[in-house]
């Protein structure tokens, strides 16, 4: 009992073990999504909506009921259009989730994935803007590259001020943020370097149709070949992470930096490497957004894209893990599409309110998945009430 | 420890003005002499001062370095090259146009700009020196925006508005003291749901209690006109034009800054709060509540952040706007953090980057430069003041730690 | 413990008594149905093993922890203490074994803290000082006030809480193994302070796994096994060995059976080695010994006198700031924890927890801590984890590691059993050289037998051992020669011969103690 050898009087060592179990891994962010969706009916309900219908509405809106074999006709069309959007939306998600869940693994916090993106999608748009004939694959890839790249930059300059001055990632990415909000909007508004050929219009060029990445299902728009990058990035983060020295040292320092100092591993060096990668995940998300669909930008569209704080929500939900992620994204997709302007029907709920809506049920997920001990509360109070009275009043008060 | 505290003897101060940091900060002020000689007053024209001041900081620069004061070394060298260049191109422009970019009008713009950062600083450094992390500041300070304007609009009264700003500020930070505290969730992880609740929640009671935006005659928090300062002689028009005609808000945030420090460091209060910060379990076994007092001091933060986001509506803008306080917590917390957890040292981090805000408007206008560039402006000031002046500070001992009672 | 005690007549009811006393943890059960009494004035030992349930009973007692079952008394009337501030309205104050200093707050503010001298809303700084004094006067406990705790001695911090606990107005004194990080002479010291305040009337509780000091100081001995109490004894009469059983259940040996060494060539050789600690202080200054093969070579000290600061040099995890390590022929003066570790140093680090093992890590990754980058751990870059767990599965049962197969993860083993795995991995690796840090702290009797014949076997291998140690006893019976570090140079050299206190005033500078 003198020193720390077993620290039984520690609650977290059982949680947390129960915690990395398979069951726990499942049930809590099913537990912290239900509950986090019935509190935002309740926002609903007491802003005098009712929350069911608006539900019902909102999920007629994702096309995720396209999967019900019995839905036919003309509402499977439109299913399939509405699951299209969601789709087209869960790429980046993917990403942006994958940008956050690797600094994770490395200790890190990584609120920095919006500004990662712009500037992926600002390389994106400078190559795809650029280089006029050049052939498809070849066009893609580079401006792919380019967004990696730049998003693995800002990223890096982040990771380079943790490791040198130990400046803290959150603060410093956040204005690295706003920094590439500013800097973006400059660049194409009306007079700014990159505005297009329109004079009055504050927005950029679209793409060449060479750097375009194809379309593969549907046109409205058109899901496009984006999602299987998606797909091999998740592929690509679980190999990183799990097969390779790289992910060993990054999730040694992530779980023990001291630990690792020890075993000789350059804390300084993965600090910088991880928040390059993850800026290289979201950049990646911002040039596949920019050559899957959206072409070009206009300086209005940065105050509305919130994509890689939905990814925050996308990685804690789904807990770091490749799998979890995919899901986590999928799930968020499908509540932005639900809920946006285009797929809501303004009689049944506003797509103004809607989309706040889906805001705070995110972060409510972001909220009940962090606290593991909330949804334990129950488990734990019938576990150890139940037999013995009195065992840790004071973490009941 | 003591040793060079104690020593007054002449030869050992000789010896510490020869020392490689005295070099070091001599060249950091060199190389911000040779900006500022381009600047009012001294307006220089001619490459020489700025020149000389910047060669100076460089060879001091370079001197320090290997002497082992190798970080301000080379900022002394960076500052000297930055200057020399900043100086010679802002000669390219027209002198008058540099003092009207420098008036009473900047400063006090710098004190209104750097009010809502001051208030959520003063809230970050009592959430942090008692262990809670919170990053939350930024929602908190959007909170208050919101309901300020909120209670103000609906009681027609900016007291109501300011009331209501402190409640749901309160009431959103003592949401993430029970997650951090009681639940020991990551803190961050908190502070950031916090953030984002706060940006859905009031962009939602936003959209829907005033649909086609807020029409009605927002009661806003007066200023308070100090006429007799132009009275005084010499410097009276200035300081008119500096302190004259301030908001109330600002000066209740000069207020509070003293207040902090005092409570702080000079009362029973402050010494329990930081002992919870620095090693809760020896405030436990004395008999303190390490969680009454987290809880109190989360709240409280929470309550002066709302206080800085209401400044924002019902102080400066008189409006509020989805996401309207656009990074500001982020900025106070760099502030906490540059002012190594102490008020006093906050409030001036506060005053840098609200300068930074405050001369984006002139600088824009006199210099043409696009606004979007210049909005940049606070946002990389605050970056380069984390990488440059403080390196790594030391927090709370406690800090970010959940206590876990046995 | 359901047969009555056998203890002298007593002619007061006691002062304190516990009853029936069980306090169950996940996995552990800490105390077990336990009795224990206190008379007023009296010094009462609390004898036991790590993870004998001491600190949780005394815990308990002072409300950090409440108690499953089981009744207190105080002064005959029951009490519930549900607090430490219950505890301390009730005259109870403790010493814990980790300070509750707060090292950034001088001592009088850490003493008056949450009662604190006031002057109106304001705190009354200099009052406190004062007051302190006063207290510091009458008890003969000597503290400067107005010194930061980050700054002053140990043994001064430990007057500090004692002088805490009695500005609250303690009657009852708890003190959790407070020789520990004592020299032998300022463990005299405490006891000269201990017997003066029991002449005042105070009465103390003292746990200590320690037989001689408690033999020394004890009117009365209560021994814990498991969680349980297995007796209680009075101090006149009692002997090392009857206690040593008592507590460990079987006879001890307390010596290592250990051939003679054979010392070889010299493997590690430190000259005039300084090294700087975080505040940019030297720690480390000036020192030079040399390791020869086949010797286990033993540095003691008080806490805090350059120990770590001269294994993280000599580890590559801090770089000196002079002088020069040459392993086997080789300079490491400058090379990185990796090159250190490649070139044949091993470390068992001072904290397995902090520093030895990434607890949320398989034991198979925390087996291939060191060796991850190379074949056939990984190739270019690419892990193999079947790899790592043939290994581990290998390790795991040389070593004896009960508990845990290859993928458990480290943070589920017992103490012991995490340091079994920390040092199969530096042993496993065939270092020429192993720096092994309090290599048994916090074990229990068999873990620790089992890292020192491990030791003697490594030396008779042929390694250099360097064992950094702040228990003498493990020292002597391990060392082969002994170096005393002091204020971060090397206080003279020993045979293992040498006697405690020869030991001891060489770690307190050579000064003679005012006892």
């Amino acid at each position: 009992m003198t020193t720390a050898p077993s620290e039984p009087g520690d609650p977290r060592a059982t949680v947390t073990a129960w915690f990395s179990s398979r069951v726990g891994g499942i049930l809590v962010p099913l537990a912290a999504t239900t509950l986090a969706f019935l509190i935002g009916g309740l926002v609903v309900a007491v802003t005098g909506h009712n929350p069911l219908t608006a539900y019902k509405a909102i999920f007629e809106g994702t096309g995720l009921n396209w999967f019900f074999p019995w839905v036919a006709g003309e509402t499977r069309e439109e299913a399939a259009n509405d699951l299209q959007q969601t789709l087209i939306l869960m790429t980046p998600l993917v990403l942006t989730g994958l940008a956050v869940a690797f600094a994770f693994r490395c200790g890190l916090f990584n609120i920095g994935g919006q500004g990662q993106y712009w500037v992926g999608f600002f390389a994106g748009l400078y190559i795809g803007t650029n280089l006029e004939g050049t052939p498809r694959p070849l066009h893609i890839l580079l401006a792919l590259g380019g967004g990696i790249l730049a998003g693995a930059l800002w990223g890096g300059i982040a990771g380079l001020l943790k490791a040198t001055v130990g400046a803290h990632e959150v603060i410093t990415t956040i204005m690295l943020n706003w920094i590439a909000i500013f800097g973006g909007s400059y660049l194409v508004e009306i007079g700014g370097p990159l505005q297009g050929r329109q004079p009055s219009i504050p927005r950029s060029d679209d793409v060449f149709p060479s750097a375009e990445l194809w379309p593969i299902w549907g046109s409205l728009p058109a899901l496009h070949a984006g999602i299987f990058i998606a797909l091999f990035a998740l592929v690509v983060y679980y190999v990183l992470l799990n097969r390779t020295t790289l992910g060993y040292e990054v999730r040694a320092v992530g779980f023990n930096p001291e630990a690792a100092r020890y075993g000789g591993i350059s804390v300084a060096k993965n600090y910088f490497l991880a928040l390059a990668i993850s800026g290289g995940f979201a950049g990646l998300a911002g040039s596949v957004d920019l050559l899957g669909f959206k072409g070009g930008v206009s300086t209005g569209d940065f105050s509305t894209n919130l994509i890689a704080f939905t990814g925050i929500a996308v990685a804690l939900l789904g807990r770091n893990k490749a799998v979890g992620i995919l899901f986590a994204a999928l799930l968020f997709a499908a509540l932005q599409v639900g809920t946006s302007t285009r797929q809501l029907d303004p009689e049944v709920f506003e797509p103004a309110l809607a989309t706040d809506l889906a805001t705070i049920i995110q972060a409510l997920v972001i909220f009940f998945v962090g606290a593991e001990f909330l949804i334990l509360y129950a488990w734990r109070a019938r576990r150890f009430l139940g037999s013995q009275p009195r065992i840790r009043p004071e973490l009941e008060r | 420890m003591s040793t060079a505290v104690r020593t007054t003897d002449l030869a050992e101060r000789a010896r510490r003005l020869t020392e490689p940091r005295t070099i070091a900060i001599l060249g950091i002020a060199c190389g911000v002499l040779a900006f500022w000689l381009a600047l009012p007053p001294w307006t220089t024209r001619g490459l020489g001062w700025p020149l000389a001041a910047g060669i100076i900081a460089v060879a001091c620069g370079i001197a320090a370095v290997p002497r082992g004061e190798r970080k301000l070394g080379y900022y002394a060298i960076g500052l000297g090259i930055l200057g020399t260049i900043g100086a010679l191109w802002l000669q390219g422009k027209d002198a008058a146009t540099l003092d009207s970019i420098l008036t009473a009008g900047v400063l006090a713009s710098t004190l209104r700009f750097a009010t809502p950062l001051a208030f959520a600083a003063i809230g970050g450094i009592f959430s942090e020196r008692s262990g809670v992390v919170n990053i939350g500041l930024e929602g908190m300070m959007l909170t208050g925006a919101f309901f300020g304007i909120w209670g103000s609009v609906w009681s027609g009264s900016w007291v109501v508005g300011l009331l209501m700003a402190m409640l749901f500020g309160g009431l959103l930070a003592l949401i993430h003291a029970f997650f951090s505290i009681h639940l020991q969730a990551d803190q961050i992880v908190s502070g950031f749901a916090v953030n984002f609740l706060a940006l859905g929640l009031t962009g939602y009671l936003f959209s829907s209690i005033y649909p086609g935006g807020i029409h009605e005659n927002v009661s806003r928090v007066p200023n308070i006109d100090l006429d007799f300062l132009s009275s005084i002689p010499g410097i009276g028009d200035f300081l008119e034009g500096v302190f004259g005609h301030l908001n109330l808000l600002v000066w209740l945030m000069l207020v509070v800054v003293v207040l902090a420090y005092v409570v702080l460091f000079k009362t029973p209060i402050g010494l329990r709060i930081r002992s919870v910060g620095e090693h809760p379990k020896a405030a436990d076994t004395v008999g303190i509540s390490v969680y009454g007092v987290r809880y109190a001091a989360v709240v409280a933060s929470g309550v002066l952040a709302a206080l800085g986001g209401a400044f924002l509506s019902i102080g400066f803008v008189g409006s509020f706007a989805e996401n309207m306080t656009s990074g500001r917590g982020f900025i106070a917390l760099a502030a906490v953090i540059f002012g190594k957890w102490r008020p006093g040292w906050s409030f001036a981090a506060c005053l840098l980057f609200g300068f930074g805000f405050a001369v984006a408007i002139p600088l824009q206008r006199e210099a043409g430069i696009s606004e979007n560039l210049i909005s940049t402006l606070p946002y990389v000031l605050t970056l380069v003041a984390l990488v440059g002046l403080i390196g790594r500070s030391i927090p709370p001992a406690a800090v970010g730690r959940p206590y876990i009672k046995q | 413990m359901l047969r009555p005690y056998n203890l002298p007549p007593m002619a007061d009811a006691p002062l304190l008594e516990l009853r029936g006393i069980t306090k169950q943890f996940p996995g552990v059960l800490a105390n077990d149905r336990v009795d224990f009494e206190l008379a007023k004035g009296e010094v009462h030992a609390l004898l036991g093993e790590n993870g004998a349930g001491k600190s949780t009973l005394m815990n308990i007692v002072y409300g950090l922890y409440h108690p499953d079952e089981g009744e207190i008394r105080l002064d005959g009337k029951p009490v519930r203490i549900g607090s430490p501030r219950d505890a301390i309205d009730l005259g109870i104050g403790m010493v814990h074994q980790h300070f509750m200093l707060i090292p950034v707050m001088t001592v009088a503010e850490n003493i008056v803290l949450a009662n604190e001298p006031t002057k109106g809303p304001f705190l009354d700084l200099p009052s406190a000082e004062a007051r302190v004094r006063e207290l510091s006067k009458q008890f003969g406990l000597e503290v400067r006030p107005e010194a930061r705790v980050a700054s002053i001695s140990v043994g001064m911090q430990q007057r500090a809480e004692i002088l805490k606990a009695l500005y609250r107005g303690a009657e009852i004194l708890i003190l959790d193994e407070p020789t520990a990080v004592l020299t032998p002479q300022e463990a005299r010291e405490l006891f000269a302070i201990l017997r003066s305040l029991q002449a005042e009337g105070k009465s103390i509780v003292f746990i200590s796994h320690k037989l001689n000091e408690v033999l020394e100081i004890a009117d009365r001995i209560t021994v814990l096994r498991q969680g349980k109490r297995i007796d209680t004894v009075p101090g006149a009469g009692a002997t090392q060995e009857g206690l040593a059983r008592l507590m460990v259940g079987r006879e001890v040996v307390l010596r290592v059976e250990k051939p003679p060494a054979e010392p070889g060539e010299t493997l590690l050789s430190v000259e005039d080695l300084t090294v700087r600690d975080e505040r940019d202080l030297e720690a480390v200054r000036g020192v030079s010994f040399d390791v020869k093969a086949g010797e286990i070579v033993g540095i003691a000290g008080v806490d805090g006198n350059g120990q770590t600061e001269l294994i993280d040099a000599l580890t590559g995890l801090r770089r000196p700031s002079g002088g020069r390590i040459l392993a086997a022929g080789e300079d490491i003066t400058s090379a990185s924890a990796r090159e250190c570790l490649d070139l044949g140093v091993g470390h068992i680090p001072e904290d397995r927890q902090v520093r030895g093992l990434v607890l949320d890590f398989t034991l198979a990754e925390n087996l291939a801590l060191h060796d991850f980058r190379k074949e056939p751990d990984s190739k270019w870059g690419w892990l193999y984890p079947k790899r790592l767990v043939q290994r581990a599965g290998r390790l795991l049962k040389e070593f004896d590691v009960r508990g845990g197969r290859p993928q458990t993860l480290a943070a589920a083993l017992s103490g012991g059993n995490q340091q079994k795995v920390v040092v199969a991995r530096e042993v496993s690796r065939d270092p020429r050289i192993l720096v092994a840090a309090q290599p048994t702290r916090g074990l229990d009797v068999g873990a620790i037998e089992f890292v020192h014949r491990r030791l003697v076997q490594e030396r008779d291998e042929g390694r250099a051992i360097l064992l950094v140690s702040f228990e003498l006893e493990e020292i002597l019976s391990l060392s082969d020669r002994i170096l005393v570090l002091y204020e971060g140079r090397v206080a003279g050299e020993y045979a293992p011969g040498v006697s405690e206190e020869e030991l001891g005033i060489a770690m307190t500078g050579g000064r003679k103690q005012a006892a």
